[in-house]
């Protein structure tokens, strides 16, 4: 008796599973994000943000007159290089994606781009900065801006801020992203400054805690303010033990300072200092605060960065999408479509500012600098655009 | 109660005999056999797998035997166990028995003829089927070339943890220093417009020249491996773990602070010479080096290392010149395996061969089984298509798998096949064949 019914049962699956419905009327968008390994916070703000656009579209997206079913497939990298390429491997020749959005930071991104080069897949990268992520890419796109331009403008404002001359840069040698962004302070700073004008250029190793024999060295050379790219949880220890060992200039940051946390791990000793970054959430007003608000409300934290990237690339994704007019259903006609729709946005109107893809496919986008308030939010001071 | 008991060990035993019956006949089925059957279910695939994967309600055919699919949407369960045994069950079980008399048959051919030739048909064959089946899939292809370089790194770890009885942290560092070598090689001489510059040869001639590469990666490994070596033969166990890991750190820092191969930000622009067919030539070349030299002199000699080195010592075993060889050697496989992972991904960064890096290879090592080749290889696949297929269980998947390491810890203290030896002659002699006739054969 239970073998006859284990048996219908059996047949009655595989009827419903034939009968599934896979009509070309559903697009596909792939995630390739860090869920698991170094950086799950990253990977969950993705995940909020993707899902959150899937909410705000009600699951559906009107393209030439047509409605079509929108389906998220998002997958785990965690954390490295060889698995985001092999999930994007995955997701242009298995899942068949119109389009990917992510992976987040260039050690994934480098090669997962190449992977959806080579497939023809359009890919946007809501947070990798390295240029070799995009570089010779036609497929390949990123929604923050890049590194050569975000150095400069924190050396400009802090001359114009601030008057100083004398800069001393702290950062992680070990890491891509600040050895990257501290590279391109330091040009910017000599551009204005002069040769020699950074007296001191120190750095430490990925988690490394203790930051006083540097800050000392630092202190010694008679520099007027830090520039640190740091990561919001060693900038809460950079911060505190500059303020121990009686160094009290400004300490200025990049975007990366942008994370909730880091007034909750900081305190009182990061109040009033500067950094650059894609958006201020308070004093956020029209989309923007919208989709804070909407954010903060599901899931109780103010959005960082990644988020707000996140959600800029699915909306840029949706107008791609939506201007490109018609979904044949033939894979590689779309996807060179949409590719073509992205290189073509212009003055797209984003919550982390306006943007044009330039032939990179890098955006030209504004920077902000952001105040941390004696409430220990993050408000908007001053915007440098290109 | 007794009853059911009783009812249910009957039950139990008759299950047991079924199986007993059902297998019988394949016990003369040669290893020939089971790879041409392998070949037909592949080449099945190939025809019909598509539309039957359409018919069964799945987009397309399921990569890596439907795991993922099934872990995504669990209602297509049923759909995806048809399709396995349609396409690999039956079709493997149905020409396996149905020639399996042939199979033998040639396989006692060739056997006679010359062992040689007979081992380099089984692997042709074994390529065969390898390149069909990640024809079907991109995807796949990667996950194949992922998990040969695997095996490389797997064996020659074990070289060192198992053979040797030590435990060394540095693989990671090895495989960095394989990793980079080649590719500055690469990137030197084929690639234009680079940081290095332009291209200093034909880059026609790049594929032909990779071996090289790949090469002076396991000799840069090497070299770092006798860099470790000098200082930490002084001393064994935890010590050398101290040591390697130490190595590994300093390995990963150096190429952090070497600006011109791109410090933090990675090396790229790797041109694409690592396809399957290099990649599996290298595996093979590996498994067959690495099984001799652990069942030479020089690896019984490891072995009685391990088991003592005072005594070994006393028994004319030049034991600092073993440790040497051995490690050195493992750390040249190493090298070259880093050099063909850098041609697969095509991007490496310091970032990659870090502490991570080495819980992963041990994890392989340790799962497979110490002191064996067939366990190294089993160790690297099990993981590697373990790690993928697990991919869309997220965060639970880190905790499925070190549960499976545990289980096979408790149960398995050595891991899954430990301490055995890999004869190939062995593996591909006819079923017919009685001890007596295949000794005749060979000799």
């Amino acid at each position: 008796m239970l073998k006859k019914v284990i048996a219908i049962a059996f047949f009655m699956a595989i009827i419903v599973g034939a009968c599934a419905p896979a009509g070309p009327d559903t697009i596909k968008i792939g995630v390739n994000a860090p869920i698991t390994g170094d950086i799950p916070k990253v990977g969950e703000g993705t995940k909020f943000a993707a899902e959150m656009w899937l909410e705000a579209i009600g699951g559906e997206l009107e393209i030439g007159g047509k409605t079509y079913a929108i389906e998220l497939v998002i997958e785990d990298n965690e954390a490295k290089g060889e698995s985001a390429a092999a999930v994007n491997q995955k997701l242009t020749t298995q899942d068949e994606v119109l389009v990917i959005v992510g992976p987040q930071s260039s050690k994934q991104a480098v090669p997962a781009g190449g992977v959806a080069n080579d497939n023809k897949t359009p890919m946007v990268s809501p947070w990798s900065t390295n240029p070799a992520t995009t570089l010779d890419r036609p497929w390949v796109f990123r929604t923050p801006f890049l590194d050569p331009f975000q150095g400069p403008v924190i050396a400009n404002f802090v001359t114009e801020e601030y008057g100083f001359t004398k800069a001393a840069v702290l950062y992680d040698v070990a890491s891509d992203y600040p050895k990257g962004l501290a590279d391109n302070f330091l040009s910017g700073w000599e551009d204005i400054h002069g040769a020699d004008s950074v007296v001191a250029f120190e750095s430490f190793t990925t988690a490394d805690t203790d930051f006083s024999a540097q800050i000392t060295k630092i202190k010694n050379t008679g520099a007027e303010f830090i520039f640190s790219p740091q990561y919001y949880n060693e900038v809460a220890l950079i911060v505190q033990q500059a303020h121990e060992l009686g160094f009290n200039a400004p300490i200025v940051g990049s975007d990366s300072w942008g994370s909730a946390e880091l007034v909750n791990l900081c305190g009182e000793d990061c109040y009033g200092l500067f950094f650059s970054t894609h958006y201020a959430a308070d004093g956020a007003t029209g989309a923007t605060k919208d989709f804070i608000d909407a954010y903060n409300a599901k899931h109780g934290y103010i959005p960082d960065d990644v988020g707000a990237l996140t959600w800029d690339t699915f909306l840029i994704i949706q107008k791609a999408m939506e201007d490109c007019g018609e979904i044949t259903g033939d894979l590689a006609v779309d996807r060179a479509c949409v590719r073509d729709a992205l290189a073509q946005i212009k003055n797209f109107a984003g919550i982390t500012g306006e943007m044009t893809f330039t032939e990179q496919g890098d955006p030209i986008k504004c920077a902000v600098i952001v105040q941390i308030s004696d409430e220990g939010t993050f408000k908007f001071y001053d915007q440098a655009c290109p | 109660m007794e009853l059911n008991v009783k009812y249910a060990e009957e039950n139990r035993s008759r299950f047991r005999n079924l199986l007993h019956k059902l297998w019988e006949p394949y016990k003369q089925v040669p290893l020939l056999g089971w790879l041409l059957a392998a070949l037909v279910a592949v080449l099945l695939e190939m025809l019909v797998g598509q539309p039957l994967a359409r018919l069964l309600g799945m987009s397309k055919i399921p990569a890596l035997f439907g795991v993922i699919l099934v872990l995504k949407t669990p209602i297509l369960i049923p759909s995806t166990l048809l399709y396995l045994l349609l396409i690999y069950g039956l079709p493997i079980a149905i020409t396996a028995r149905l020639t399996a008399k042939l199979t033998d048959f040639i396989a006692a051919k060739l056997y006679n003829t010359s062992t040689g030739l007979s081992i380099l048909l089984h692997v042709a064959l074994l390529y065969a089927v390898l390149h069909l089946w990640t024809s079907i899939s991109d995807y796949r292809l990667l996950v194949v070339k992922l998990t040969l370089i695997s095996i490389i790194i797997t064996l020659s770890l074990n070289v060192i943890n198992g053979y040797m009885g030590e435990f060394s942290c540095s693989h990671p560092g090895f495989i960095a220093l394989g990793a980079y070598t080649a590719s500055i090689f690469t990137i030197v001489l084929f690639v234009s417009e680079n940081q290095f510059g332009e291209a200093v040869l034909p880059p026609a001639l790049g594929p032909y020249l990779f071996p090289i590469g790949l090469v002076l990666g396991g000799i840069a490994a090497a070299i770092g491996a006798l860099l470790v070596a000098i200082p930490s033969f002084r001393t064994r166990g935890d010590y050398l773990a101290i040591i390697s890991l130490a190595f590994m750190f300093i390995v990963v820092s150096l190429f952090n602070n070497l600006e011109i191969v791109g410090g933090a930000r990675g090396l790229s622009n790797q041109p694409d010479y690592a396809n399957l067919a290099t990649i599996f030539v290298w595996t093979i070349l590996s498994i067959w080096i690495i099984n001799n030299f652990v069942r030479s002199t020089i690896g019984k000699a490891l072995n009685a290392v391990r088991d003592g080195e005072l005594a070994a010592s006393a028994m004319t075993v030049d034991t600092r010149k073993t440790k040497m060889v051995a490690f050195l050697f493992s750390a040249f496989w190493a090298g070259v395996a880093g050099g063909l992972f850098a041609h697969v991904i095509r991007y490496i960064n310091p970032g990659t061969f870090g502490i991570r890096k080495l819980a992963e290879v041990l994890a392989m090592v340790y799962l497979g089984g110490l002191n064996s080749v067939a366990g190294s290889v089993v160790g690297a696949v099990g993981f590697n298509l373990l790690s993928e297929a697990l991919r869309p269980l997220e965060i639970l998947k880190w905790i499925i798998i070190p549960v499976m390491l545990i289980l096979v810890m408790i149960y398995r203290p050595t891991g899954l096949i430990a301490f055995t030896e890999l004869d190939p002659i062995a593996l591909i002699k006819p079923k017919s064949m009685t001890e007596g006739e295949a000794d005749n054969a060979t000799s």
